[in-house]
């Protein structure tokens, strides 16, 4: 391979997101941590803790392709958990019943969030901050504001101990012989899925049209409010799927659960060389993104770096990752 | 002419309805108490509403008014301002922070209000009461009890709460004095923010570090939970688990569930205050601060409500 073939791979968007990956993975190689960072358990970990953030930015790449954002998704996490928690640990239900209302909640609120914005004309930003607040306040309501867990109060105020349900157990399970966790298969199948709609489906391609020009995508037949729509209910209802497995692997479901993470999916998104002003990006490229933020955070937590390095070197890191995405445009 | 006549007979009729009512109200002399929350978001001040409703529960006389401020502090100066003007008999504020929330409970006081500080002070001595607990004193509680369990020497983990907070600062110092002079060493110490999946992704990366671990040392609870899902997906037994705070619905049935060995009560101070707000509705005087002891739960007394620690 000669040089110049080297530096066209390079000016690609995928090439500077693969760099920055690997610039990471070689960060913790060095910094290893008396070898723990090339143990297989490191690995798997630190996939499991990516993906629900992952998830987020799944369905987060779908709404800034079309030239939005979504902020509620962070909140969906919560109210989602909550939801799932309610239904399998209080209510005993199937996992038959939990999975299909639990998505339908993320789905619906989702759905909302876009109808807001696209058909009442409510700038993303604000319509899906107004959501982040309802979402997070319903899930507080549905919640009583305390977590919900194994430990079920009776009416006379003692509380009675319930098992983790089946489905909390299967989800928060590994396969592979104890290599892959089962939330991090999850995260793929959403992988494959946000793939298979942005780059194989006429809506993707309506979505990066909306992203590109809303008015010329307009003009030219793309149905941009439907399109807009389904972008933010399939953010809501991938934020939903994260909060199921959230309240898997806490066994609980905590309406202060998500806070802040639609800001880590924003950031993946973004350090992947997808567009915040639209139209240009991908799914693959939000999951080197993944990979480099999840990388990055096991890197300082394994080399147990105090909490103040750690924001400090995380937003460098984060500033330096997107300036390099944007001289590879220019 | 006419309209006017009936319009003062019916103010007539409302003002004498009003004394009535007034008179009703003295014969059995009821009290309004304010209580300002700072932050109904955490679990522990929910508890802590609650524990002062169960106590209040107790006395008919006694009405109490919830405001919670949502972590905003001039939100819960406006709340204290409210009530002074609303002219409540007493009132109770547990602050979001001390410096700014000092001059409205002072105006408070100066306007003839009792006042009870809980949990977190306020600057000054322009307040009636002040009930808190110390988390220095939990911390070195759990660090000798922790000490006695490992007979003096082990590999602990320490997971932080949030080492920018003082309740985090305090219940690491604590614990630090709690176990000076013995071989217990802290091999791995993390700041997880006082959240269960961040405790998880820390006692994580503690695990693919060290074979062998003893004893987990979690500033609260919810971070020794995470911690012990953490080691048990990970298959590793042997690991004691040490937690504070001891919610009921929290810590406490963790310990009865056998997922915490230990978990220290930190009080809410809750049933104190309106113990206290009753002796000053009595005209007794009570004293100027009350430092709330801590318990101990464990395997063996959790059933039988844990031990008091001094």
């Amino acid at each position: 391979m000669n040089f110049s073939r080297w530096k066209s791979a390079l000016a690609s968007p995928a090439g500077r997101a693969f760099l920055a990956l690997l610039l990471v993975l070689a960060a913790g190689a060095i910094f290893n941590a008396d070898g723990a960072f090339f143990k297989i358990g490191t690995h798997r970990d630190t996939l499991r803790q990516a993906s629900v953030y992952g998830m987020l930015a799944c369905g987060m790449t779908l709404v800034i392709v079309s030239g939005g954002i979504d902020l509620a998704v962070g909140s969906l996490v919560a109210l989602a958990a909550v939801c799932a928690a309610k239904m399998a640990i209080h209510w005993n239900w199937p996992w038959w019943q939990v999975v299909p209302a639990c998505l339908a909640v993320g789905a619906l609120c989702g759905t909302v969030s876009g109808w807001v914005t696209a058909s009442l004309r409510v700038q993303p930003f604000i319509a899906t901050l107004s959501m982040m607040v309802l979402a997070r306040g319903l899930a507080k309501y549905a919640s009583g504001g305390m977590k919900v867990s194994t430990a079920v109060q009776n009416a006379d105020g003692t509380y009675r101990y319930v098992e983790v349900p089946a489905l909390f157990r299967a989800i928060d399970h590994r396969v592979l012989a104890g290599n892959l966790s089962v939330v991090t298969v999850i995260f793929l199948v959403c992988v494959a899925l946000a793939w298979l709609a942005l780059s194989r489906h006429r809506w993707g391609r309506y979505l990066y049209a909306i992203g590109g020009n809303e008015e010329a995508a307009r003009l030219s037949g793309v149905p941009v409010v439907g399109a807009k729509i389904c972008a933010y209910a399939a953010s809501g209802l991938f934020a939903a799927v994260a909060g199921l497995c959230q309240a898997a692997q806490e066994q609980q479901g905590d309406p202060e659960a998500g806070s802040g993470y639609e800001l880590t999916a924003i950031a993946m998104v973004v350090i992947g060389g997808t567009s915040l002003m639209g139209g240009r990006g991908g799914i693959g490229l939000t999951l080197l993104g993944v990979l480099t933020i999840g990388y990055l955070d096991k890197i300082l937590s394994i080399n147990a770096v105090p909490e103040a390095g750690r924001l400090v070197l995380t937003g460098i890191i984060i500033v330096a990752a997107v300036l390099t995405q944007r001289r590879g445009r220019t | 002419m006419r309209a006017t006549f009936f319009s003062l007979l019916a103010g007539v009729a409302l003002v004498a309805a009003g004394f009535g009512q007034s008179n009703v109200a003295a014969q059995t002399r009821s009290y309004t108490i304010g209580m300002s929350q700072c932050n109904l978001g955490e679990p522990w001040r929910v508890q802590m509403n609650a524990d002062i409703r169960a106590a209040a529960a107790q006395h008919p006389e006694l009405k109490v008014v919830f405001n919670d401020a949502q972590n905003d502090t001039l939100k819960q100066r406006a709340q204290v301002e409210e009530f002074v003007s609303a002219k409540v008999d007493l009132l109770i504020i547990s602050p979001k922070e001390a410096q700014p929330l000092t001059e409205p409970v002072a105006r408070a006081f100066e306007a003839g209000i009792p006042v009870i500080v809980l949990d977190r002070a306020v600057l000054g001595d322009k307040f009636t009461c002040f009930i808190g607990a110390d988390n220095k004193k939990i911390g070195k509680a759990a660090g000798q009890w922790i000490a006695q369990k490992l007979g003096g020497k082990g590999k602990v983990v320490e997971l932080k709460g949030l080492m920018t907070s003082i309740p985090g600062q305090d219940r690491h110092s604590g614990f630090r004095d709690g176990i000076a002079g013995t071989d217990i060493e802290v091999i791995f110490e993390a700041d997880m923010k006082w959240l269960e999946p961040d405790a998880r992704k820390e006692m994580e990366s503690a695990l693919s570090r060290f074979d062998h671990i003893d004893l987990v040392y979690a500033h609260n609870d919810p971070g020794a939970h995470g911690a012990y899902l953490a080691a048990k997906a990970a298959g590793r037994d042997g690991i004691l688990f040490v937690g504070i705070d001891a919610l009921p619905q929290e810590g406490i049935a963790y310990v009865r569930q056998g997922i915490l060995d230990a978990t220290f009560r930190y009080p809410t101070g809750g049933a104190e205050a309106i113990d206290t707000a009753l002796k000053i509705f009595k005209g007794e005087t009570v004293p100027k601060k009350i430092v709330l002891g801590t318990r101990l739960f464990d395997k063996s007394n959790v059933a039988t409500g844990g031990q008091a620690l001094p």
